[in-house]
């Protein structure tokens, strides 16, 4: 314990704020790298589920970026485009495009287990009820296989934050990048980096409550305090429907 | 052997307006619905289906039946083209929707859309969609394929629950409904597209006994509405007493069909084994 006392607790507090700030620099490229990570696993996962040769292409492009570690993703995007193409990202733009490229290849996998998992049934009644396939996917297929996939992309998202402390590489002030700075002027790294780590540990709480609320939403019928206020909408809506089929029925 | 007008014209009772409205009946009823011809089907290597011929008219009630693996279901299911025919002629209301019989002239094709449009189909599993309520599984099919807006959709949603006696339930999921009450929500959905044709794949074969009942109660008050239907069912007791038209499939073909009263009239060997068991 007295060797605990001994390390600076106070450094913590005293810089609180850059802290934060850092953090909050990891979670905007995560949650800018997720949305676009979801909307390219998504088509990844549906060009795997189709035809040769195009299923291979995707096949191939998943296998690689879950292989590539992000320190290398983000190394090849900020130096090597700028020296091969010679378009030259921002640190941000270098970190999103990295983390877009290795977990739009996790995503497509859960996507494309989550879009397996539905019932073949389920594409059939759309079909024998009428409605176009691309409409069917929207609105019976894709938000029943969301609702799958949404516990596994949360704890992409997590991983996500974390990939991003290796772009301190390049220079983005993320969460460790601040952490070693601070470092070098106090030498405090035990107190720092736990510092880091607890941060790291409370965002992954507070998302992993965020995306189960959102998950909550999405049960059939719907639970958790969000949802209820939907669902209390869309139950007045019904109600209303219920009432104006009665007084029509009531005069016929 | 068939005799399509044969119950409306049972019916008469010498008042004119009857009679006049029998008539239309039989006129209706000579109007060929769906017409199946030379349809066999292959999965794979396998062959299900070895040229089978069907034919559905006007306000007719046609019931098929027979062992599993008799190619029944893939049978009714190649009448909305959820099973595309290897070979064969699938004809509903007169356009040419299947690959055409060898030696025929092409005819004009029409695609499997504008085919769904006009046959309405009921699943075993009953197949609603889980993430939205019974009101909102009817008002989807209303506005996708006929584009309604969402008011008028949700309102004739709601008037199509009512036929199946579940407008209180239209704000429930299908989870939180009964296996009875899930298959009447998807009859309501078939039906408020308003279908020329109903096709039924064995509609209650996943149900328990008890809820049985209520579907087939459903169902007759919708064959005495005149409402066209094509019906795999092992419930033959229904079948006796709704078949218009009776069909036994076997291996992949038609053994024996036949009009009202077929089931105890059946001659053929193999019907008279089944129903033996069955019955």
């Amino acid at each position: 314990m007295r060797l605990l006392a001994n390390y600076d607790w106070g450094l913590i507090w005293e810089n609180k704020e850059d802290l934060l700030r850092g953090l909050l620099v990891a979670i905007q490229v995560a949650a800018v790298a997720l949305v676009l990570s979801v909307a390219i696993g998504l088509v990844l996962a549906l060009l795997r589920l189709g035809k040769p040769p195009v299923s291979w292409l995707a096949a191939i492009y998943v296998n690689v970026f879950r292989g590539v570690p992000a320190l290398v993703s983000v190394i090849w995007v900020y130096f090597g485009w700028s020296l091969v193409v010679g378009i030259s990202f921002t640190v941000f733009q270098a970190g999103v495009i990295a983390l877009t490229l290795l977990y739009s290849a996790f995503i497509s996998e859960i996507y494309r287990a989550a879009l397996q998992a539905i019932p073949k049934g389920q594409r059939e009644a759309g079909l024998a009820l009428g409605m176009h396939p691309a409409r069917i996917f929207v609105q019976v297929t894709l938000p029943q296989a969301t609702k799958i996939a949404i516990p596994n992309i949360g704890s992409m998202f997590i991983g996500m934050i974390k990939d991003t402390s290796t772009f301190t590489v390049i220079g983005l002030l993320e969460l460790v990048r601040v952490t070693q700075n601070l470092n070098s002027t106090t030498f405090q790294p035990f107190v720092l980096y736990t510092a880091a780590a607890g941060l790291y540990v409370a965002a992954a709480f507070f998302f992993d409550f965020l995306f189960r609320a959102f998950e909550k939403t999405l049960t059939t019928p719907p639970s958790g305090g969000i949802a209820r206020a939907a669902a209390g909408r869309r139950r007045r809506r019904i109600e209303l429907v219920m009432k104006d089929v009665e007084a029509l029925s009531g005069k016929t | 052997m068939r005799t399509p007008a044969s119950t409306s014209s049972s019916r008469q009772e010498g008042s004119t307006e009857v009679s006049r409205a029998s008539l239309a009946d039989a006129e209706r009823a000579s109007r060929l619905v769906v017409e199946l011809k030379g349809i066999k089907k292959s999965f794979g290597s396998v062959e299900v289906l070895h040229g089978v011929d069907l034919k559905v008219h006007s306000g007719e009630h046609v019931v098929i039946f027979g062992p599993s693996g008799s190619g029944k279901s893939t049978l009714l299911r190649t009448i909305n083209l959820l099973e595309e025919p290897s070979a064969g002629s699938v004809r509903v209301l007169g356009v040419e929707y299947g690959p055409g019989l060898p030696g025929e002239r092409a005819e004009k094709r029409g695609g499997p859309l504008q085919l769904r449009r006009h046959v309405g189909m009921v699943f075993q599993q009953f197949n609603l969609f889980p993430h939205l309520t019974a009101l909102h599984n009817i008002s989807l099919a209303l506005r996708s394929v006929r584009s309604l807006g969402r008011r008028e959709a949700e309102e004739k949603a709601g008037i199509a629950l009512r036929q199946v006696g579940l407008l209180p339930w239209a704000g429930h999921f299908p989870g939180e409904l009964s296996g009875g009450q899930q298959q009447r929500v998807a009859i309501a959905r078939a039906l408020s597209l308003d279908p020329e044709v109903m096709l039924f794949d064995e509609p209650t074969s996943a149900l328990d006994p008890e809820l049985v009942g209520e579907v087939l109660a459903v169902m007759r008050a919708l064959a005495e509405s005149g409402m066209t239907m094509v019906i795999v069912t092992h419930e033959l007791n229904f079948a006796r007493e709704i078949g218009d038209f009776n069909v036994f499939m076997d291996e992949g073909l038609v053994v024996e069909s036949g009009p009202r009263g077929f089931l105890d009239i059946c001659e053929n060997a193999r019907t008279k084994r089944f129903l033996k068991a069955v019955l």
